[in-house]
């Protein structure tokens, strides 16, 4: 379970990154991992390091505390004034630390492998336990270039008791965004965490962020995914002790020939612990979306709650949707389900509203907001539930033509 | 000028015709009920009339206040004054009740030129039209017809008709499903309703909801074509001695 006596040094781990990458190259939809979505794209191009450039300073669309990670490059920490109770520091240069929180991450693994291979940036941020912080922390990561690579990683260190609201904003423009977050929640910690995938249309999006729970520790988590051109957006949510919940859901809008693959591992390690996933997609044109999940139950994890169920609404004919729940129990005494559709919209519920006058269009949207309203409804903390909800409404609006 | 005039209408579904020449004239304030056994094209007619996709008229002419609708999509229908309450009215989760209602509204609001109307001042009208019939805040607080009972949603729908103020109202088989209390209420709603603005078609199976809802004239529907038509004494010929001999006068 601990791989870290694998690889004795950071330079061990890099080396052994480096040579898996080069053995698997780009996953191509050979393996059961990479099933339904192929990389095979990448091994065309030449992806550069990003160039050192002054970090721009950007309003992020949301109010809270930014960091804005400028072509996958860290920011000027120094020179950012975060609120007491968090200190954020540059661990590119110590590799002590990156070695211990890469011994948190699955082995074998093509985006920790990628990571640890070409890292852009890496930066610890430690949440406080003793600390009172209301304004939400806002990861921002923006522009790059066509042909750089952009491999940021962050690792999110909350103490014992601490409490964080945070949030990951993608918006860059790199030909590829590789971001991995790594969250270990202390004990009885809590994290209200949403991400928002709106990169740019040339960009594939590989995204990982990994959530390590201690005791009683409680994450909420929210994915968006509705920009670039190919998205595998993996969550885990790793339980490291007993007694912990993690809710995790996701939606996702694809349009034109995007792809989002949405993946996600629950390893449930100790007993009395609980998760939940609620996913949804919404696809139209000649979109593929993807939902993978899987739900790991280990033979000591009795009195695990492992609730899966994921939901594909298609708008065009030529729209196509995957799922593949997949559960491992090894526990007698537990409570888990999963299920999975695909649907269309249901030409009975459209000619009732439209015999109400209501037009095409605006009956579409309202059919569509329905179908994700109780998913967004996950959302505790407020300025993310509404960050959230004109994120969705504005992509609706936009497919129906009702703006 | 007549409100709805419906000129030897056809109409079917994919290969299979189901209405074979229709006529039938309704002046506005008048209230006529149509009647006919399973099968006889009764709800075909209601779908037609409000315009619903799949149902394809292959002759004849729909004209709401002299102007053809068959070129109308349901919404435009709608707009223009016609109205059809639900045989089944569906649920929709997810869709919040007043939202549903006040996008009705403002969309035939918009469609004539007008303001739309004020939300707190909607819900006002909303609850006055609602308490006449019996409904209750928790129902309009609820997604569209989600966890109604049968009777609870066709009130709903005559509650719909009451906001959206229809010239022709289309009621098709709004007694199915109700037991007597909830007949007399729904009844009662759709003739606060009546007026001589409004025209209505009421097309039931049983004559029990025209002894409430009293027509102007009834007719008979056989095999897709009107074959008899009358007064209300029609209706309780029906009762007497059923729909089987009427069908032969065709």
């Amino acid at each position: 379970m601990q791989p870290e006596r694998l690889y004795k040094t950071w330079a061990d781990r890099k080396e052994a990154a480096q040579s898996y990458l080069e053995s698997v190259n780009w996953p191509n939809g050979q393996t059961e991992a990479w099933k339904f979505t192929s990389l095979s794209h990448l091994s065309d191009v030449v992806l550069n390091p990003p160039k050192q450039s002054s970090s721009i300073a950007r309003a992020a669309r949301l109010d809270g505390e930014v960091l804005n990670f400028t072509a996958g490059l860290a920011p000027h920490l120094a020179a950012a004034s975060l609120p007491a109770g968090i200190i954020a520091s540059d661990i590119s240069g110590d590799k002590a630390i990156c070695h211990k929180a890469f011994a948190l991450l699955p082995d074998n693994h093509h985006l920790t492998a990628l990571s640890a291979s070409c890292q852009t940036a890496a930066v610890k941020i430690e949440i406080a336990g003793s600390a009172k912080i209301d304004t939400p922390l806002i990861l921002q990561f923006t522009d790059g270039k066509i042909d750089e690579a952009s491999h940021p990683f962050i690792f999110i260190d909350i103490a014992d008791g601490a409490h964080l609201h945070l949030a990951e904003l993608h918006e860059g423009a790199s030909s590829l965004s590789q971001p991995l977050i790594l969250v270990r929640l202390g004990q009885g910690s809590t994290l209200d965490h949403i991400k928002l995938q709106d990169e740019a249309n040339h960009t594939t999006h590989l995204g990982l962020t990994l959530f390590r729970l201690d005791g009683q520790a409680n994450v909420n988590s929210f994915s968006v995914s509705k920009g670039s051109q190919i998205t595998r957006m993996e969550t885990h949510c790793f339980f490291a002790a007993p007694d912990a919940q993690a809710a995790m859901s996701a939606v996702y809008l694809g349009c034109d020939n995007q792809h989002h693959d949405i993946t996600t591992v629950v390893s449930h390690e100790y007993a009395d612990c609980k998760s939940r996933q609620l996913i949804r997609g919404v696809l139209d044109d000649k979109a593929r979306g993807v939902f993978q999940g899987r739900v790991r139950v280990a033979p000591d994890a009795q009195k695990t709650d492992g609730q899966q169920m994921s939901r594909a609404l298609l708008l065009s004919r030529d729209a196509e949707a995957d799922a593949k729940p997949e559960l491992e129990i090894f526990a007698d005494d537990v409570v888990c389900s999963h299920g999975a559709t695909v649907g269309e919209l249901d030409e009975t519920l459209l000619f009732y509203l439209k015999s109400r006058g209501i037009d095409e269009a605006e009956a579409r949207t309202m059919l569509i907001d329905a179908f994700l309203v109780d998913t967004l409804e996950e959302i505790s903390y407020q300025p993310f539930a509404d960050f959230l909800r004109g994120q969705v409404s504005g992509w609706t609006a936009r497919q129906t033509g009702v703006e | 000028m007549s409100l709805l005039e419906i000129k030897n209408l056809h109409a079917r579904i994919g290969d299979t015709g189901i209405l074979h020449g229709i006529d039938l004239t309704i002046g506005r304030g008048e209230v006529h009920a149509i009647m006919g056994p399973n099968g006889s094209g009764k709800s075909t007619l209601s779908y037609v009339l409000s315009g619903r996709d799949g149902y394809e008229v292959t002759e004849g002419d729909i004209l709401l206040d002299g102007e053809s609708v068959l070129e109308m999509e349901a919404d435009e229908r709608a707009r223009a004054g016609m109205f059809l309450a639900f045989q089944y009215p569906v649920e929709l989760p997810g869709v919040g009740g007043m939202a549903f209602l006040r996008a009705a509204v403002n969309a035939r609001k918009r469609d004539a030129g007008k303001d739309e109307v004020d939300q707190l001042e909607f819900v006002k009208m909303v609850r006055a039209e609602a308490k006449n019939l019996g409904i209750k805040d928790d129902m309009l607080k609820r997604p569209v017809n989600v966890g109604f009972s049968g009777g609870e949603k066709k009130r709903y729908e005559i509650l719909q008709m009451a906001l959206l103020k229809p010239s022709m109202a289309i009621l098709d088989e709004t007694d199915s499903g109700l037991d007597v209390d909830a007949l007399k209420i729904v009844s009662e709603g759709v003739n606060l309703l009546r007026s001589v603005e409004r025209g209505m078609l009421v097309i039931t199976h049983y004559q029990r909801l025209l002894n409430h809802i009293v027509p102007d004239q009834v007719h008979i529907l056989a095999g897709g074509r009107i074959v008899k038509s009358g007064d209300k004494t029609l209706a309780l010929e029906v009762e007497e001695n059923g729909y089987s001999g009427l069908g032969d006068a065709a």
